[in-house]
């Protein structure tokens, strides 16, 4: 082709950013927001994780030793709504809101004052969660499930939940519906769906389930404040309502909400591990389909939950055997991820290292949630301890995990700077030892018949509550690590050289310098960039 | 961008920027979220769980709403229309249309590239002071290629090449 004539200019009126805290208030740049979201977790993080170290000092010994019942019945409330709704799904949208503009070669989210809004609402739903402690007749405390008709019995802070929970779940909605536009109308041309990073597919689905299940989230917590203050009767059963029907609506919510918080994790870890073994993901287009597939089935499983309820036979039948299905699609992804390790050349930093834990750990979770969809087993698990050890497997070792690869993955892309790596291959491994520690002997406490949310136990129950109390404010502790390494890093981290921090790495994002200009992609990438991105 | 439609003696370019979505992806697309959300909760609705509608209909009119508003770049197009005489270009965006003509025998086409390969280059035609900036939207490679063939369209100050010629 030709050369046309150019003219050199010296500026261009692009550099214009602004500064002070209107940048952050007022933020429609999708790294500013995505920070912001990434900050917000972690500190959601640590307030739900405060509560967890009340929770298992408490469980230290048996008998009552720092906090009431009612307290511990709130705290443990508090701990699992914060840490689902404050923690894990704000993290994922804050890697969102950072990678997939740079990953699909858009220059921003499609609609950044939306995006804007969907972040602010976030602290008002915290505060007013966290301010039920301070309101008569104290905190939620009926488990964050909450079911009726011990939720209707909460004191002031029953409308604050409601309300919180609300503005959660626009906040979520507002944070999908950019994600979903962004992804169908911003992409790149030459970007086309099959040439997506998995991580970026991932959250297409997510976000689907997100819309799909916040309404009938919003319709379930409507219905029981109409219960509370209104005279209805769904869920009341002194008025014609069924208590269990809550359970079915709110599972029909809840299971997809896991899959909410465990497919980008999916997405992280097919972008890490092909970057560290050096080889292209093995079956990417089964992945996508094996992502997709584990979104519907999560919508034709949720009774699994509620199998002690007194479902008919044929209804415990059809979802045990669709929640086993679940294991095929999930398989094809475990085994993809060991046949992309397969004879690469591996190495392992600290966001392998975190991808591999997740292999294996994440598995566990898998396993046990397999031992839970069979029915007469499930009669002996329902409501101990051994389901808590099954979801925090799942949520901290699969979730927590993922979001930590992901950051150490993608922070010095982020910073422009290497991160201290020693100190975070030490908070790796004390991570992984500690949450091992915390989490398998609770295994050992609910098969024994240890019930859950409860802040007393039987003496017999002693030595594991014990190990595992040891292991949470070992593994609590060694969280403080990870925003030392953060800070220190962006502080005084070593200048990244180009524009890959990891030699394997692929995709757009690292065709862009590090840090990434305030204004990424004003240019859209050339097809052979996107097509060398894509060699999945 | 749309190829060129040449007569004996106009050439018209129409380039308008990338939106992956098409319309019709889009109505598609929309209609499966509706049916399939609409589906799940009129489902919930005959249980006796109708709050789930309003809060369902809600939220696929903020979906309906988005998609526009994301779409709505897909109607800024830009008409690039030579005669033997003129050069004309139509901005229109969905509402607006703005139409500047340059006497084509004065015109001359720039393309400017930044001191930062981190930023665009820009391509306008100039005349007697004015200038209109084109093709914002296009790729790199796009404006490049625009760029070239313009300058053999339009040619340089005081040329005004045959457009029989037609571009390459």
């Amino acid at each position: 082709m030709a050369e046309p004539h150019v003219e050199t200019i010296a500026h261009a009126d692009h550099e214009h950013m602004p500064h002070g805290w209107r940048r952050w208030v007022f933020a429609t740049n999708h790294k500013d927001i995505g920070t912001m979201y990434l900050i917000a977790s972690c500190v959601m993080f640590f307030i739900g994780g405060a509560a967890a170290m009340v929770i298992r000092a408490e469980l230290f010994e048996p008998g009552m030793q720092l906090v009431d019942p009612g307290v511990f019945n709130s705290l443990t409330t508090l701990h699992g709504l914060i840490m689902i709704f404050g923690a894990i799904m704000p993290a994922w949208v804050g890697l969102a809101n950072w990678m997939i503009p740079l990953q699909i070669g858009a220059p921003d989210m499609a609609l950044p004052r939306l995006n804007n809004l969907s972040f602010w609402i976030l602290p008002f739903a915290f505060s007013l969660l966290i301010a039920t402690f301070f309101v008569p007749g104290s905190a939620p405390a009926g488990g964050w499930t909450m079911y009726p008709p011990l939720t209707l019995q909460f004191g002031d802070s029953f409308p604050m939940l409601i309300f919180a929970i609300h503005l959660m779940g626009i906040s979520s909605i507002l944070g999908a519906i950019n994600v979903i536009v962004t992804i169908m109308n911003m992409r790149a041309p030459g970007m086309t769906l099959l040439r997506m990073p998995l991580f970026v597919w991932t959250w297409l689905i997510t976000a689907f389930l997100l819309i799909a299940v916040m309404p009938v989230l919003a319709g379930a917590v409507t219905m029981m404040l109409t219960d509370h203050f209104f005279g209805t009767s769904f869920f009341n059963a002194a008025g014609g309502g069924d208590p269990v029907m809550f359970q079915h609506i709110f599972w029909f919510f809840g299971h997809p909400e896991v899959y909410i918080m465990i497919l980008p994790a999916f997405g992280v870890i097919s972008e890490i591990i092909p970057t560290f073994s050096r080889k292209p993901l093995f079956g990417y287009e089964a992945m996508v389909y094996a992502t997709a597939s584990i979104a519907f089935l999560s919508f034709i499983v949720w009774a699994h939950h509620m199998f002690t309820v007194g479902l008919p036979v044929s209804a415990q039948l059809f979802f045990m055997f669709s929640t086993m299905l679940i294991a095929v699609p999930t398989g094809v992804k475990v085994f993809n991820w060991a046949a992309t390790m397969w004879k690469g050349s591996l190495s392992f930093e600290p966001p392998m290292l975190f991808a591999v834990a997740f292999l294996f750990l994440f598995s566990i979770g898998g396993f046990s949630g397999l031992m839970l969809a069979l029915v007469p087993a499930d009669y002996q698990y329902h409501g101990t301890y051994f389901v808590v050890a099954h979801f925090h497997y799942v949520l901290v070792t699969g979730a927590a995990f993922a979001i930590m690869g992901a950051v150490y993955y993608w922070l010095p892309k982020w910073s422009g700077r290497m991160y201290d790596m020693a100190l975070a291959k030490w908070h790796f491994w004390l991570s992984t030892i500690f949450v091992n520690v915390l989490f398998f002997p609770q295994h050992f406490l609910g098969l024994a018949g240890m019930p859950r949310r409860t802040p007393d136990y039987a003496v017999q129950f002693t030595d594991w509550n014990q190990v595992s109390s040891i292991g949470g404010f070992a593994f609590g502790l060694s969280q403080l690590l990870l925003p030392y390494i953060v800070w220190k890093c962006v502080r005084s981290g070593k200048p990244v050289e180009g524009n890959r921090a990891w030699e394997g790495a692929h995709g757009l994002e690292w065709e862009l310098p590090s840090p990434p200009p305030f204004h990424s992609w004003t240019v859209p990438p050339s097809e052979a960039l996107i097509a060398r991105g894509a060699e999945h | 961008m749309e190829a060129p439609q040449q007569t004996r003696d106009t050439v018209r370019i129409v380039i308008c920027p990338n939106c992956s979505l098409t319309l019709k992806g889009a109505a598609l697309f929309f209609g499966g979220l509706c049916f399939f959300c609409f589906t799940l909760a009129g489902l919930l609705a005959l249980r006796g769980m109708w709050p789930i509608l309003p809060f369902c209909g809600l939220e696929m009119l903020l979906v309906g709403w988005a998609l526009h508003a994301s779409l709505a770049r897909r109607y800024r197009t830009e008409i690039i229309t030579l005669t033997e005489s003129d050069v004309s270009v139509e901005s229109h965006d969905r509402a607006n249309c703005l139409r500047t003509v340059f006497p084509r025998h004065w015109a001359q086409v720039k393309l400017r590239r930044p001191a930062s390969s981190l930023h665009p280059s820009r391509l306008t035609i100039e005349s007697h002071g004015r200038r209109c900036e084109l093709g914002s939207f296009l790729t790199e490679e796009e404006r490049c290629g625009l760029a070239i063939r313009l300058q053999r369209l339009i040619g340089r100050i005081n040329e005004s090449p045959s457009l029989a010629m037609g571009p390459e």
